[in-house]
């Protein structure tokens, strides 16, 4: 069995639905690994001892790498325990492994120390990751899975409340529940999963497989409560009387603006506004979705994050012209390199170096064009190591129906105007256990870090389910 | 899930729903609203509970047939039957204090809006005189004023069936600003809240500032979500953008931007026409 291991240098690809194809819909753009492909791919693996692998410590939530691969390995000639396996090692850390190994920046991340990309590509983890969590599910196997490992579970007394049921709250809870408390979420809107779900569009993280995701965690023994807005319908300290402790992950939802004249003309959506109508409402189905979207000939985007990248591939796909105008350069788009590279391949254009400065408006208050001022870059840069930029007086106008701003957004502040609660500059602030100001009440996510990634949020969410243990542990040994 | 306990049309267009949506009923006030959904590939609509009991955990609803779903919802939901979403309660209480003679108007179906605001006013200590103009077969919860307000003053106005629909509306925002000239001409009001039409609050606003009293306004920009997330219902009140589901839906009516609301609030309208027509359409062809 034991043959003498070769170095493969070369990623083993997957497969791509072609642009011309992909560019009338919003189904999935990578179609990821099958089983024969992903064993190619898992025998690139060195398989680095758990205890070193530099894989491992760049992953958020510390998933075993080597280990879920070396069960694909292992198991080659039976897929289905393969899969079991590997699901059973990745699950420990993380429940959400269809959402992550789509959605990561693994770039930055768990490839990013990869052995193997000191001698040819890095091992392409988050493609099997997610080949592993979508094996399952078509097969049920993480169904099975489920069936064994939940009457494990050693049910405690307490209870825990989380507020929000985005990525932070979500992981918190599963790992939670695992531990055995009692878990609700509540979550304003009406359904469950947060940007997964109303930000990150069909075509990254289809919608279904966000769907199943939850459902795993509702048989962990999870509840969760829709349509309970926390700051409105009930507050923090009625929270506090009826659990032990509060998990705060209510994220960063407040859209911000571009401060110019003309700004609420029709036709000015933030971003959050216009993902929110196409991903969570279907507004790209209307009229067989109730909910309405306009998107006019041309659309420009403002901004060059990840936000923005999925708000001018999801105009895309309305069949019109998209423009991204950023007020810096190309070599400082935020956005993941996937995302930017797809957005191109899709047609949208880039322009560099441009600040709107005005959004003209016709008799009617529709948008008719922004004015722009052409800045440049100076040699001196900013505590973010981004090259400082200045306006050159320039100005140019280009004309379009539909303008999303996508410059970033604040945490929500119905939440952290709770009283007690410390708060900086918007953000909740937390102690190095995440704990807030607020004694039994921890925070994490964008809650507490302003707008930043899915995986960050949830490395938040299994710390605070660690420290809230903790807390609740000691606090019961002083009873 | 929240189960419809009774529905009843109340006037011509008007649809009162009671629900069981004990976590809204045990926390709203006046001025406070929610956001519906009713349907599983359904929007999400902002309703304001005008009664609701604490205990019993019901509140109310009343619908306007205006769209696609105010028209699903009063045709297609039945009493026992569930509504999917009911989030809230959602935005600011108004104020509760005692400003004395208060007059308190409700274009259409904006009165039963108004009805949870005044009564709270009225029972506080404030002598409040409530006006509602609408079309005669919409006039609606005539009692229910009578019996919460100090004054309740009708103005129905009948449809002509010669002119069209907006003709008769013009006939209707008239009528409202002409009593409402008519009234503070003659008497004194301490303040002025109103609900309605955008186009109505500000052609009321017009005449209530030449007699510089204090006006409150509700407004009705369009919302998405109704948790400060997405700035669909954002208005510029002052100079500075607010959002109306979290700064409001109340506002003073100096400070807002009438003609950018008015603007904002009918950027749908033909889509909105599509999806009720098409609706219309396959009710006919595939007719129950």
């Amino acid at each position: 069995m034991a043959t003498k291991r070769k170095l493969i240098k070369v990623r083993v690809p997957t497969r791509e639905r072609p642009v011309e194809e992909r560019i009338h819909d919003f189904k999935e753009v990578n179609l990821g690994y099958d089983f024969v492909t992903a064993l190619q791919e898992a025998e690139r693996c060195l398989q680095c001892p758990p205890d070193y692998a530099p894989c491992i410590k760049g992953c958020p939530v510390h998933i075993n790498i080597p280990g879920f691969i070396g069960k694909l390995l292992q198991h080659r000639d039976d897929p289905d325990r393969a899969v079991k396996e590997a699901l059973n090692v990745i699950w420990a850390c993380n429940t959400l492994p269809a959402t992550t190994g789509r959605v990561c920046p693994q770039e930055d991340q768990c490839e990013k120390n990869c052995v193997m990309g000191k001698v040819g590509d890095k091992i392409n983890i988050g493609k099997l990751e997610r080949f592993v969590a979508d094996y399952a599910r078509e097969k049920n196997i993480d169904e099975e899975l489920l069936l064994e490992i939940v009457p494990k579970i050693e049910k405690k007394p307490q209870k825990v409340a989380i507020v929000g049921a985005g990525p932070a709250g979500l992981t918190a809870a599963g790992e939670l529940a695992k531990m055995g408390y009692g878990v609700t979420i509540y979550e304003a809107l009406h359904e469950p999963g947060g940007v997964l779900i109303y930000g990150i569009p069909e075509f990254r993280l289809p919608k279904d497989i966000v769907e199943k995701e939850l459902d795993k965690l509702k048989k962990l023994g999870v509840k969760i409560l829709t349509d309970h807005v926390v700051g409105s319908t009930v507050t923090i300290e009625e929270l506090l009387r009826e659990y032990d402790a509060v998990f705060i992950a209510s994220g960063a939802g407040t859209p911000r603006l571009v401060n110019a004249p003309g700004v609420n003309l029709n036709g000015i959506y933030t971003a959050n506004e216009f993902l929110t109508r196409v991903n969570l409402m279907k507004a790209y189905r209307f009229p067989e979705y109730d909910t309405p979207v306009k998107v006019g000939k041309r659309v420009i985007v403002i901004g060059a994050g990840n936000t923005a990248m999925d708000a001018a591939r999801s105009a895309r796909r309305f069949g019109v012209e998209v423009i991204v105008a950023y007020r810096r350069g190309e070599e400082d788009v935020s956005a993941r390199v996937e995302e930017f590279e797809h957005a191109k391949e899709e047609g949208v254009k880039f322009e560099f170096f441009l600040n709107p400065v005005e959004f003209l408006g016709d008799e009617k208050g529709n948008l008719r064009a922004v004015k722009f001022e052409r800045m440049r870059p100076l040699e001196e840069r900013d505590a973010r190591g981004k090259r400082k930029i200045v306006g050159t007086g320039e100005y140019v106008t280009i004309e379009a129906e539909t303008v999303i701003i996508a410059i970033g957004k604040h945490p929500n502040r119905l939440i952290v105007n709770t009283p007690g609660l410390k708060v900086e500059r918007g953000r909740i602030v937390v102690d190095e256990n995440l704990m807030t100001s607020i004694p039994g009440v921890f925070a994490g996510g964008d809650a507490i870090r302003g707008e930043a990634t899915v995986i960050l949020a949830m490395g938040d969410g299994r710390r605070a389910a660690k420290a809230i243990h903790e807390y609740l542990t000691n606090r019961a040994k002083n009873n | 899930m929240y189960r419809i306990l009774e529905k009843k049309e109340i006037g011509m267009r008007h649809v009162r729903f009671k629900v069981h949506a004990p976590h809204v009923a045990r926390k709203v006030q006046p001025g406070q609203f929610v956001i519906v959904r009713a349907f599983k590939n359904g929007e999400r609509i902002p309703l304001t509970p005008v009664a609701w009991d604490r205990e019993e955990g019901w509140i109310t609803l009343t619908v306007f047939v205006r769209g696609k779903t105010t028209m699903r919802m009063a045709t297609e939901l039945k009493e026992g039957d569930e509504i999917l979403n009911v989030a809230g309660p959602l935005g600011n209480p108004v104020e509760m204090k005692r400003f004395g003679r208060v007059l308190a108007i409700g274009a259409y179906a904006g009165i039963v809006e108004v009805y949870p605001i005044a009564r709270a006013w009225q029972e506080l200590g404030n002598d409040v005189t409530t006006l509602h103009a609408t079309f005669e077969p919409m006039v609606v919860m005539k009692e229910e004023f009578e019996r919460a307000v100090g004054r309740h003053i009708l103005e129905p106005v009948p449809i002509d069936m010669n002119k069209s629909f907006p003709e008769n509306m013009k006939d209707v925002t008239r009528k409202l600003t002409e009593k409402v000239r008519e009234l503070l001409e003659k008497e004194h009001f301490d303040l002025v809240l109103m609900v309605g039409p955008a186009g109505d609050q500000k052609a009321v606003f017009e005449v209530v500032r030449e007699f510089g009293i204090p006006m409150h306004v509700d407004l009705h920009p369009i919302m998405v979500d109704g948790t400060g997330m997405c700035g669909s219902c954002r208005v510029t009140v002052g100079g500075e953008v607010k959002f109306a589901c979290i700064d409001g839906p109340g506002f003073d009516a100096y400070k807002v931007a009438w003609d950018e609301l008015i603007a904002r609030v009918g950027y749908y309208t033909d889509m909105e026409r599509r999806a009720m027509e098409e609706y219309m359409k396959a009710l006919q062809g595939g007719g129950e």
